[in-house]
Formats: structure tokens, sequence, C-alpha cells
């Protein structure tokens, strides 16, 4: 049995909530539209925190949502539900960006947490965005597949059986791997 | 009887609860964890893409969509009949090029004849 499919037995029986927009997009595209709508926000965040970059982020996306819907016809709920298997196509591109950024050795740092709010006190914003670059660098400087397994768990709001499905770990194997990133990320902004 | 569960699960537990939004059980030995756990909860908040890029990936996606449904309309209902057209037309194309062929070869052979009787 394959960590993947362990992570899906694992996964509590529940309704998946887009099942029936997947089925109405598998006998028509149109309904791609509304599972286009539903993820975009969190596929982009994802791929923003993970490359650092807005105009990387915007290809990862647009080329999650071209494949995501290239190979819906395809998809076939094992138990996991769509987020998992969209995630996992966005998993996938990010890490080709990323192996292809290794290659272009360039490392942008996000500036995501400098939008101040309105009527925001400006001591505040500063020293929030400081402290949000450090946290940052550091979950940049964890190694690749505990850096995964935060921002899936922290951006996309995914459970450990989830992840599992994206990383085709099992559920108990991103619980460890969770509570390792966290503890080192402790000692990296202690220090 | 209860379960004896391992760090790494009452973390994930603890984490569940600040996604939810509810407060994190105190559990001494995780203390450190938690709170890096509450700190990413709110620094890692979500970023949405520009409203132009938004906007244009829709219409990709709605153009691919339309694209799609017009070639499956055209293919599905008259299969058989763009065949025959495709089969027809090339044809015509063939009879065409070939004429031309002829056609040019004996003009040039007349003008040929032409200017040897002149």
């Amino acid at each position: 049995m394959t960590p993947a499919s362990r992570a899906t037995r694992a996964l509590d029986p529940r309704i998946d909530p887009d099942a029936a927009a997947v089925r109405a997009a598998q006998r028509d595209r149109r309904a791609f539209e509304v599972l286009y709508r539903r993820y975009v926000d969190r596929v982009y965040a994802h791929a923003f925190y993970a490359l650092g970059d807005h105009h990387d982020a915007e290809d990862a996306t647009e080329r999650t949502f071209l494949d995501a819907m290239k190979g819906i016809g395809g998809y076939r709920d094992t138990g996991a539900g769509f987020r998992a298997w969209l995630f996992r196509v966005a998993h996938n591109t990010v890490s080709n960006a990323m192996r292809s950024r290794r290659r272009r050795r360039t490392e942008p740092i996000p500036d995501g947490w400098d939008r101040p709010a309105p009527n925001a006190d400006p001591a505040a914003l500063v020293a929030r965005a400081e402290e949000g670059r450090r946290v940052l660098r550091a979950v940049r400087d964890l190694p690749l597949d505990r850096r995964q397994v935060v921002l899936l768990r922290f951006v996309d709001g995914l459970s450990a059986a989830e992840i599992g499905i994206v990383l085709d770990r099992s559920p108990g194997a991103v619980r460890v791997l969770l509570h390792r990133a966290l503890r080192d990320l402790a000692t990296r902004l202690e220090g | 009887m209860p379960i004896d569960r391992t760090p790494a699960d009452r973390l994930d537990a603890a984490v569940d609860a600040l996604l939810a939004g509810e407060r994190a059980p105190g559990d001494a030995g995780l203390r450190a964890a938690i709170s890096v756990a509450e700190l990413l909860r709110t620094t890692l908040t979500p970023i949405p893409p520009g409203a132009r890029f938004q906007a244009a990936l829709g219409e990709r996606i709605h153009g691919a969509r339309f694209g799609e449904r017009t070639l499956r309309a055209v293919t599905g209902t008259t299969r058989g009949r763009l065949i025959a057209a495709g089969a027809v037309s090339s044809a015509a194309v063939g009879v065409g090029v070939t004429a031309f062929a002829v056609w040019r070869t004996s003009r040039r052979q007349s003008g040929a004849l032409h200017r040897l009787h002149r």
C-alpha cells in the first residue's frame, strides 16, 4: 500500500464539498470556472509563498489551472477529494518552477505583508513587516519537505491526510514533519 | 481507555484548533511549537492575485472551454460530413494544381513552337 493510499483511507468519511462542481465540470467544462473561482486565491498564495515572486506565482497558478482543467476528465475521487488533487497539481507545478529557479539562481524575498491595513499604526506596521520577513526567511530556510508541509498546512489549510495525498506520504509522516518543522522554526526564531 | 497520542498528533490537533480560530490546548511540552504555529497563522495570510491576472486567466479558461465546445459540437454532430468534405476539398485542390500545371506546360510549349516558327 502506498503512503498516499494509506492517507486516503485515513481521511474521515465525508462528502467532498467540490464533488458536484467536479461532476459538472467533467460533463461540461463550463463548470470548471466555478472551481477556478473557488481556489484561485489559495493556489496563488501557495505559489507565492513557495516561490517568493508575484510573476512566478502567476505563471505557476496559470499552469496549475490549465493542467487541472485538461486533466479533470480523468479525475476520480478515491476519497481524498478534489482539493487534495488540485494541490497535488499545484505542488508539482511549483516544484518544477523551483527546479528552474535553481538553474537561474534567483531568490527574491516576498513582500506580501507590506500591504498596510487602512488606519493602521505606522510603528506597529513596521514591526509587523519586520517580524513577517523574519518568519518567512526562517520558513524559506527550512529543508524542502518541512517547508512544503508548513505552506500546505498554514497557507492552504490542508489537513495532514490531504497533505499526505499531495506529497505521497502517510498522514502520520506528515504530522511528524510538521512537528519537526515547527520545532525547527522555534529554534531559528529564538536565535 | 485513553489513547496514548504522540507529540506530533497532539501538535496537529492544536494546529487544527488554531486554524479553526479556536484557542490551542495548553500543552507544556509543545508550548514553543504552538506559539510558532500561532505566528505562522497570523503571518502567512492569504494574498489574492492581481485582479487583472485573475480576469485574464478566467478569460483563458473561458476561451478554452468555448473552443473545446465548438470543436465538440462540430465533430460530434457532423463527423461523417467533415471527413467527406475534407476528402472532396483535398481532391479538388489536387485536381486544380494538376490542371494548372498542365495548362502552364502547354502554354510554354506553344510559346516555344511559336518562336521557332518565326
